[in-house]
């Protein structure tokens, strides 16, 4: 299957603003300026798509150190999904990554060494896979915890999120992104989710609870997540 | 027809990027392995520092590059030249910029081509993409080499109408501390915001 070979500008709503109102870093870091439209040439059609070959990857167990360690505090959860584009076709052999904090809400990060939070020295905390001939992505960990932005005069916390990387089939179809859980009331609080102005590209953040007996094991809390980058194929569908 | 899916909302990369995902070499592209050969071509070597407003400089950014190989040829379907690609250059690298916000790159200069989009000639160029803590989307542009004849017929180049502002996205050669001896080095600070913005494109 060939990759895709167009690509239109985002759907403005369904993407989030970029300076936020009580988010300090982002207005320190947005450019002031508009940006100038381009035209897209082959570099913007064009991207790694062997990247497998120079990113290690196999890594998806985020819950323990190694194979066989014990395993971190917390509740496991499986979270799993279709790499998508926008015709629904399965984004094949995709480098995806996820990082989260621990249940306690701490990162395994040194920008993160101020967190009163405990650590948890059995957790790893992140993961690379590559999505299969489904597009689909799987990995293992526990739930993150919940953890307050310092200092915010609003006593802004972020709810419970999985952090996404997802390298896709070209330079336009790159996506950084977080997974939210969905009933937290938190959700209703963040002001990063909340910075999606459509409420239906909010609802594209949040994952879906899965059925217990749809799930492969009985210790894991399922959670199914499908992530669409952009991108169509040549071939209109349908026609 | 078949059910259109709108792209997953952008969302910030935060701080907590970890650490191990920019690898030693990953912001080289010279090579792919230790058993692989060098890619062809001249070796260059890019840096310089990111600045958030006030011209601080911003560490931890994540910075990452695509471009073509030194014949101008992506090894991608979409290229009507790929069979001519180099096997031994992926034309992908990462980087985090340092705590006093460097960044930097190792690769080979790029070729230009014939545009097959746009049907004007591309002057040898490197897209670039940034994302920090409090960049809600990545930005992206692209960045340019001195002295190229093609320069002034590139489509992505001649986007910024005013150019004082498109000079700053030409890179500036200059003796780099970090540079390695058989690279070419070129300077290429980059503003997010205040004086001297760095021009961004739509992404
Ligand atoms: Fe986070």
């Amino acid at each position: 299957m060939t990759p895709p070979d167009r690509y239109e500008p985002y759907d403005e709503p369904s993407q989030p603003l970029m300076r936020v109102d009580g988010y300090r870093e982002s207005q320190l870091r947005t450019p002031s300026r508009p940006l100038y439209k381009r035209p897209a040439t082959l570099t913007e059609i064009t991207g790694p798509l062997n990247l497998a070959k120079k990113l290690k990857v196999g890594m998806n167990d985020l819950s323990r150190i190694k194979q066989g360690a014990p395993r971190a505090m917390g509740q496991l959860i499986w979270v799993t999904g279709r790499l998508l584009d926008e015709d629904a076709m399965p984004v094949r052999g995709s480098v995806l990554e996820v990082w989260q904090a621990n249940a306690a809400g701490r990162y395994v990060h040194k920008a993160d060494s101020g967190n009163p939070a405990p650590q948890d020295p059995n957790f790893f905390g992140s993961g690379r896979c590559v999505t299969d001939r489904e597009g689909r992505y799987a990995f293992l960990s526990v739930k993150p915890g919940a953890y307050p932005v310092p200092n915010h005069p609003t006593r802004w916390w972020r709810p419970p999120h999985i952090h996404f990387s997802i390298l896709g089939e070209g330079f336009m179809s790159r996506l950084v992104t977080q997974m939210y859980f969905p009933g937290e009331p938190l959700n209703g609080i963040d002001l990063l989710l909340k910075a999606v102005p459509d409420e239906k590209g909010r609802e594209r953040l949040v994952a879906r609870w899965t059925p217990m007996m749809q799930l492969e094991r009985a210790d894991v809390v399922g959670f199914e997540h499908d992530i669409v980058v952009r991108g169509h194929r040549a071939t209109p569908m349908g026609f | 027809m078949a059910h259109r899916r709108v792209p997953t909302p952008s969302q910030t990369i935060g701080p907590f990027f970890p650490e191990h995902f920019v690898g030693g070499a990953d912001h080289d592209l010279t090579f792919l392995d230790d058993k692989s050969k060098r890619a062809q071509g001249q070796k260059i070597y890019i840096g310089g520092n990111i600045y958030e407003a006030e011209r601080l400089p911003r560490w931890n950014c994540v910075v990452e590059i695509w471009q073509p190989d030194a014949n101008g040829c992506f090894a991608h379907p979409n290229d009507p030249r790929r069979a001519r690609a180099d096997p031994n250059f992926v034309g992908w690298g990462r980087r985090s910029s340092d705590d006093a916000g460097w960044y930097d790159f190792i690769t080979v200069k790029p070729g230009g081509y014939a545009d097959p989009l746009t049907g004007k000639p591309r002057a040898p160029h490197i897209d670039i993409s940034i994302m920090s803590s409090g960049l809600m989307r990545r930005v992206v542009t692209t960045l340019f080499f001195p002295g190229e004849a093609a320069n002034v017929q590139d489509p992505v180049f001649n986007a910024i109408p005013d150019a004082a502002v498109r000079e700053r996205l030409i890179l500036r050669p200059e003796k780099l501390e970090r540079a390695p001896n058989d690279a070419i080095a070129y300077r290429l600070d980059i503003v997010l915001q205040g004086e001297g913005e760095t021009p961004f494109f739509v992404d």
